[in-house]
């Protein structure tokens, strides 16, 4: 068991010499050490260390993962220096690597707050002058820049002393009761945080809008896009930055997401503002589509080269150099375009158009005061009809094209069940649609992925036969090309299992109970 | 990485008690979780600890895991050092061993619910050879054996060595050392030549060790950077070095 501890605060107008004169006279106090501490704090964007109950913090020279509750180091490494950014796959191979990669994944750490503190040891001896309570003040200050130094309250942390329970619960009543201490709301890295401007946890990309059934569908509408334009605005300087790949992946679906409740619910919208923002979001989405895919090719490579023998794995390291170009080419391109004037225009326009559009005539969008609840089921029963329609008229003999249109209409399923259907219709029966939903999408993905992946081989063979190296890569390409259609092959013949779940009887039937007609 | 480390000899007074207290402690100060368990019913360790050497149930309910060891342990005045206690009922763990099911293996049990929670654990064992010997034996990765240099002991190392032949590791070091006698000196130098798993780290026969049943405390923090602090010191880097050597020389 980890011993956990408590914060407590000082009373108004108390020093923290007055409290320890006060422990003095009621407890029997042995004085350990005093000792400074100059404490940085990372996490991601996100908030995922912290959700993890974790904390990543570089301290004297050694970086760690640390409990949030008690302290307990979980893995550490030596870092002299405080790094800018911290990801788990350029962290030398060992255990905190393992340990942060199964929290984090791709995803980079950044600085949220850096603690400067002086802390004073202190241990409550029992009448056989043995420790059973330890006890800390700590004296924190942020430091939110080099010249912005902000004094945090003083606290006590009152850790517990394995098997001493009692006293613990003792010691933990003189200092609430009898000195006017008060439990802290918030841990110490949490107001460093908040000091330094930051908001502790992070910022989601998740889409969390209560909806009710009855709302005026123009108003629900309103409310998840512009949740959407926040994601996409909160992701944009990770974006440019090139801070971590999730980061223009969160900006994509947030765009993409927005796009499909535009197209599935365009009779909420005056037609002409719609027809213009649906071509900016379609040109948001088409200037972020390469260096996105190029992302994606350069996070596979391993997994991509673990599928083929030696010597043809260490053959495709020429690849892997003209994947990385290419990738900095689209990205540098891409953050040219974002950071166009019509990239501003957008993002100053979109949320102020959803901001008002509740206030517009309704003369011209005859969905915009429907309820909700109606008119959300309705398009999912109409877009699951349609997938049914779609998916049982594909055979053996079927183009590609007919999947890869049969996924375009699952991925507005997904969307429509994902942000309306969750919020609006019971999850007993809207999550297992959604899972089989998803069975479905993978084994559609995995097969147009393949082919895609095939032709962008086949676009980079030029570039890669220049380099040294470029024939051994080039045959390497070749294995590698027949494994994608190997599994471009098993994907296909996957499908029709895959859809005849999704398209059930029980599920239909469940479907048009649910969502109406 | 989970290891159970014994300091152990067939004799008494020998040293086992301020090797396991101190080691645990250097253990426990370099940030790794530690558990001491004092096996021994005269409770050396516990009393130096300044823990009520009671265990609930006594040993009976313990090795048959009736009691619930993770209840039963008790935090020291040192961060990260925890202890299982002595207790008197300890003089009966060879009967109570031996009427349990998987006789020789039952410490090991015992300390099965522990494994995740500490990095090491060291048993500081009774002077005999038992079952209680057996058992550590069983549960340790390696056995630390104080040799006090004198005439008869290279006899107790190889009787020693005999005994786990297959067992754990066995590092011995030389405890109670006197360096001006030369009896001690020409022991240490023939047995160090004879055997390589010596080690190379010897614990002087010094007042700050003395003194450590006095205060009630561990050597580092009676006399830091005294002779015998800086002997447990290079002991301790010593026995990792030498399992971390085992360690790598295991077929993966």
């Amino acid at each position: 068991m980890t011993p956990t501890g408590t914060d407590l605060l000082l009373p108004d107008e108390t020093t923290p010499g007055e409290v320890i004169d006060e422990l003095r006279a009621r407890l029997s106090l042995r004085e350990g050490e005093t000792s400074e501490r100059d404490r940085r704090f990372y996490d991601t964007c996100d908030g995922l260390v912290r959700a993890a109950g974790l904390t990543f913090v570089h301290e004297s020279s050694r970086a760690a993962l640390v409990a949030l509750d008690g302290g307990q180091e979980q893995a550490s490494m030596a870092a002299p220096e405080p790094p800018e950014r911290v990801t788990a796959a350029e962290l030398e191979p060992g255990a905190l690597r393992e340990a942060l990669k199964a929290i984090v994944g791709v995803r980079a750490l950044l600085p949220v707050a850096r603690v400067h503190s002086t802390r004073h040891a202190f241990g409550v001896l029992d009448p056989g002058e043995k420790t059973v309570v330890r006890l800390a003040l700590e004296e924190p200050v942020a430091v939110a820049s080099p010249n912005r130094r902000i004094a945090l309250a003083p606290r006590i942390r009152v850790t517990a002393v394995r098997g001493y329970d009692k006293e613990l619960a003792r010691v933990h009543a003189t200092l609430v009761a009898d000195l006017g201490l008060t439990v802290a709301g918030r841990s110490e890295l949490d107001e460093a945080i908040l000091a330094s401007g930051g908001t502790p946890g992070g910022v989601s990309a998740k889409v969390d809008v209560a909806l009710a059934k009855d709302e005026r569908s123009d108003v629900a509408v309103a409310s998840i896009l512009k949740r959407l334009a926040e994601v996409m605005e909160a992701n944009l300087p990770g974006t440019i930055a090139d801070t971590d790949p999730e980061f223009l992946h969160d900006y994509r679906v947030a765009v993409r997401r927005s796009r499909a409740v535009m197209r599935e619910l365009k009779r909420v919208f005056p037609p002409e503002q719609l027809a213009r923002f649906r071509v900016e979001l379609r040109w948001l989405q088409q200037l972020t589509g390469p260096a996105r895919d190029l992302d994606v090719y350069v996070l596979d490579f391993d997994e991509l080269r673990s599928g083929l023998e030696e010597p043809a794995r260490s053959d495709l390291e020429p690849l892997l150099r003209v994947l990385r170009d290419r990738r900095a080419v689209a990205h540098r391109e891409m953050v040219w375009a974002l950071r166009s004037e019509r990239a501003a225009e957008l993002s100053a326009q979109w949320p102020a158009f959803l901001r008002g559009l509740v206030t517009l005539p309704v003369e011209d969008r005859p969905d915009a005061v429907r309820p909700i609840g109606e008119l959300a089921g309705e398009r999912i029963a109409k877009v699951y009809r349609r997938m049914v329609k779609m998916g049982s008229a594909i055979d053996d003999s079927s183009p590609a094209e007919s999947l890869h249109e049969l996924r375009k209409q699952g991925k507005e399923l997904r969307y429509l069940l994902e942000l309306f259907g969750l919020a609006l219709h019971p999850g007993d029966v809207v999550k297992p649609l959604v899972r089989s939903l998803k069975a479905l999408q993978d084994t559609l993905g995995r097969h147009q992925d393949r082919e895609v992946q095939t032709a962008t081989l086949r676009s980079f063979s030029d570039d890669v036969a220049t380099l040294p190296g470029g024939p051994a890569a080039l045959m390497a390409m070749g294995i590698l090309i027949e494994h994608l259609g190997e599994d471009e092959r098993a994907a296909r013949a996957e499908f029709a299992e895959r859809f005849a779940a999704f398209a059930a009887p029980d599920q239909r039937r469940l479907v048009r109970k649910t969502f109406g007609a | 990485m989970s290891r159970v480390l014994a300091t152990y000899n067939i004799k008494g007074g020998v040293g086992k008690t301020s090797a396991a207290v101190n080691l645990a402690y250097l253990a426990a100060r370099g940030g790794a979780s530690t558990l001491l368990w004092d096996l021994d019913q005269q409770g050396a360790s516990t009393y130096l600890f300044r823990v009520r050497p009671k265990v609930r149930g006594g040993v009976r309910k313990l090795v048959r895991r009736k009691s619930d060891v993770e209840r039963l342990i008790k935090g020291t005045d040192y961060e990260r050092l925890d202890l299982l206690p002595a207790d008197f009922s300890y003089r009966h763990m060879d009967l109570a061993l031996d009427a349990a099911k998987h006789s020789t293996d039952r410490l090991a049990r015992v300390l099965e619910p522990l494994r995740g929670e500490y990095d090491n654990t060291f048993l500081d064992c009774p002077p005999s050879i038992s079952l209680v010997s057996e058992n550590v034996f069983e549960a340790a990765d390696a056995l630390l054996v104080p040799i006090i240099p004198a005439t008869l002991s290279s006899r107790t190392f190889e009787q020693l060595e005999e005994l786990v032949r297959g067992g754990p590791q066995v590092l011995a070091f030389f405890s109670m050392v006197e360096v001006r006698k030369s009896l001690h000196r020409e022991v240490m130098a023939r047995l160090r030549a004879a055997h390589v798993t010596m080690l190379g780290a010897a614990i002087p026969s010094a007042d700050e060790v003395e003194r450590m049943g006095v205060e009630r405390a561990v050597v580092a923090e009676i006399a830091p950077g005294s002779r015998g602090a800086l002997a447990y010191e290079a002991l301790w880097w010593d026995v990792r070095r030498r399992l971390a050597a085992a360690q790598r020389s295991i077929p993966s």
